[in-house]
């Protein structure tokens, strides 16, 4: 928060349009899209298959390249940014959950949620005792030791969720994090996504799932690549 | 706990624990790591081997000239001893040579068939040297005494005492068969003075050791003063010595060690050295595929996490060098373990070519030498590198988006 104002500014784009090159020309999956997205705010992005959701949570994740517009994160150009740059702004700032969890399957749940602050040089005995807090955090301080093959769905997602808060980002972007979920799971961890959320940190979630974005104080409605509903409640 | 309380500061290091990591890599998929080991301890013990080879006979031909304690060979022409024309003048090419200032002794040595008569009336077959001039001998007496300047005594390889059931101070009755002298010296009876190693003794053949008289006198002839060649001790310089034999003597051909091993070299030597060559690309081209193959299938099977790796922050140097690491992890435990499977394949493979026909039983063709270790090492380090060329290329230039969007897709 800056002073009495409103919150800071994270993510902030402009005109922002991604397109693909393909044989029968350009498909656009972003198309102009301006938006901002403010410290401990609660997003949901929604809209039908195809409509361009992961691509813009991707663009706001610095992991994709805007092909025309800006994207200001923090108050930087990210297009400016060398990849190494991009790499340590989402490695320090940006916490990433997956449908699809990509836990390594040969780390255990512990060593899983370590790994970001191994890569930021957290000494091992803080990064440990972070990981177990984390666990902890997510209701899973005795599944430490265990594999992500020896885990439940719902395990290995809240494991990915303690992974991506493990450098204390400021913003969190979740794609479709209960979509390999059944319905009672993927309750528990939207409860969890949004306990983290209150506890400050910025979330964008896309998602299918009504039951979901319908937790989100903000909601954007995608279709062709356009934001065409922001609504904030 | 709030989870986005400020991070404590900490000093980047992006590629600690990347050995770690690709050792969890290489434990999570057992039959492709142990497979990969398993071909690199192969093909490098094949290197290893070929490394060995190719040096191993010059430098075990190269011990054998030093130990047998003589500088200088001196021919009569360009070839090598054993292989030219006779020094006519023999022993008084070695005694002029003698009298040179760099010069400590100089040996004739001149070698002849013969055939042992065994008691029962059969023969065995051997090579009679016949050694004349100062004290030292080429051979190293194991049993019995040194032959006598004067008499005729001989001093027998342990293959023929054994085959003759001989001792010190036997009798043997030998026949020469000389190229010069009589055409048909009748046998003459030795005493066997000792047993002894000769130099260049090959597995099952027959050597008997003399002096120059008593070749001459077993082959039928008053004085014999030809040899093949001349062996030369200098006084601590050889090369000075054989530069003082050339300006001397400009119709022979004085040879060094190191000038005899060179001439080897570019003879038949180099043969070895050509198909360690070749043997070396091969197996290191294998390694080379085996271990990109390998890297690059399981690079590929770890896309998603590759770049859900990346989009947590990991830089793409870190994810490149956990590919080099998991490559030269491979390489690494492969290579340690082609060490002892190497020295146990050189061992065997120099049994087999050491039963070739006229091999001496002191030469090895595959003889260690610190070097081939280094050299093993680099080439095996190189080939970790380039074999981790083409899946680090993969992961650096991964699309981290769009590999994302296909693992949620396909």
């Amino acid at each position: 928060m800056r002073g009495n104002d409103a919150p800071e500014t994270i993510v902030e784009a402009k005109d922002l349009t991604r397109s693909f090159a393909m044989p029968a020309g350009p498909v656009f999956a972003v198309r102009d899209v301006t938006l901002s997205i403010r410290a401990g705010e609660h997003t949901a992005i929604t809209g039908p298959s195809g409509c361009g959701k992961s691509t813009l949570l991707h663009l706001l994740g610095c992991v994709d390249a805007p092909s025309s517009g800006t994207l200001m994160f923090e108050g930087k150009e990210a297009s400016t940014l060398s990849d190494r740059e991009r790499s340590l702004l989402r490695l320090r700032h940006i916490g990433f959950v997956f449908q699809r969890f990509f836990l390594l399957p040969m780390l255990t749940a512990a060593e899983n949620v370590e790994l970001p602050q191994a890569e930021a040089g957290v000494p091992r005995d803080e990064r440990r005792r972070r990981s177990l807090e984390l666990l902890d955090y997510v209701g899973l301080a005795s599944r430490a030791d265990h594999r992500p093959s020896q885990l439940s769905g719902g395990e290995m997602q809240r494991v990915a969720i303690a992974r991506a808060l493990s450098n204390r980002p400021r913003l969190l972007l979740a794609d479709e994090p209960t979509g390999e979920l059944d319905q009672a799971t993927g309750e528990h961890v939207a409860a969890l996504l949004d306990r983290v959320n209150a506890d400050g940190t910025a979330m964008v979630i896309v998602t299918h799932d009504p039951a979901l974005a319908v937790r989100a104080r903000r909601v954007l409605t995608m279709r062709d690549g356009r934001i065409t509903e922001d609504v904030s409640r | 706990m709030k989870p986005s309380a400020p991070l404590s500061p900490t000093v980047l290091s992006t590629t600690r624990g990347a050995f770690a990591f690709a050792w969890r890599s290489l434990v999570r998929q057992p039959a492709r790591a142990t497979l990969g080991i398993l071909g690199v301890a192969a093909v490098g013990a094949l290197l290893f081997d070929m490394l060995l080879l190719s040096e191993g006979l010059v430098i075990s031909m190269r011990d054998l000239l030093d130990r047998m304690g003589f500088e200088i060979r001196v021919t009569a022409t360009d070839q090598l001893p054993g292989q030219g024309q006779d020094i006519l003048d023999g022993a008084d090419a070695a005694s002029s040579i003698a009298t040179l200032p760099s010069v400590r002794s100089v040996i004739t040595m001149r070698t002849e068939d013969a055939t042992i008569e065994r008691p029962d009336g059969s023969e065995l077959r051997t090579s009679l040297l016949g050694v004349g001039g100062g004290s030292r001998r080429p051979w190293t007496v194991i049993r019995g005494r040194e032959v006598a300047d004067t008499g005729l005594e001989v001093v027998v390889n342990d293959c023929t005492a054994t085959r003759l059931k001989l001792e010190p101070d036997a009798t043997i009755t030998l026949r020469a068969t000389c190229a010069r002298g009589a055409e048909a010296p009748p046998p003459v009876s030795f005493r066997v003075a000792g047993i002894a190693e000769f130099p260049f003794d090959t597995p099952g053949s027959s050597e008997t050791g003399t002096t120059a008289a008593a070749l001459a006198a077993a082959c039928g002839a008053d004085v014999d003063r030809s040899a093949d060649f001349l062996v030369v001790t200098s006084t601590g310089d050889p090369d000075k010595a054989a530069a003082e034999i050339a300006a001397l003597r400009p119709d022979l051909r004085p040879f060094t060690n190191e000038q005899a091993l060179s001439q080897m070299e570019r003879g038949g030597f180099t043969y070895f050295r050509q198909i360690s060559t070749v043997l070396t690309t091969v197996t290191l081209s294998f390694a080379l595929l085996l271990i990109s193959v390998l890297l690059t299938v399981s690079v590929n099977q770890r896309l998603g996490e590759v770049a859900a790796l990346r989009a947590l922050g990991f830089s793409r140097r870190r994810v490149v060098l956990d590919v080099l690491s998991e490559s030269a992890l491979i390489v690494g435990i492969g290579g340690m373990l082609s060490l002892p499977l190497g020295a146990l394949l050189a061992v065997w493979l120099d049994q087999i070519l050491k039963g070739m026909p006229g091999i001496p039983t002191s030469l090895h063709f595959f003889v260690f030498q610190p070097q081939a270790l280094w050299m093993h090492g680099a080439l095996l380090a190189a080939t970790a590198i380039l074999a981790a060329l083409y899946p680090m290329r993969i992961v650096a230039r991964l699309p981290i988006a769009a590999t994302l969007r296909n693992e949620v897709t396909g």
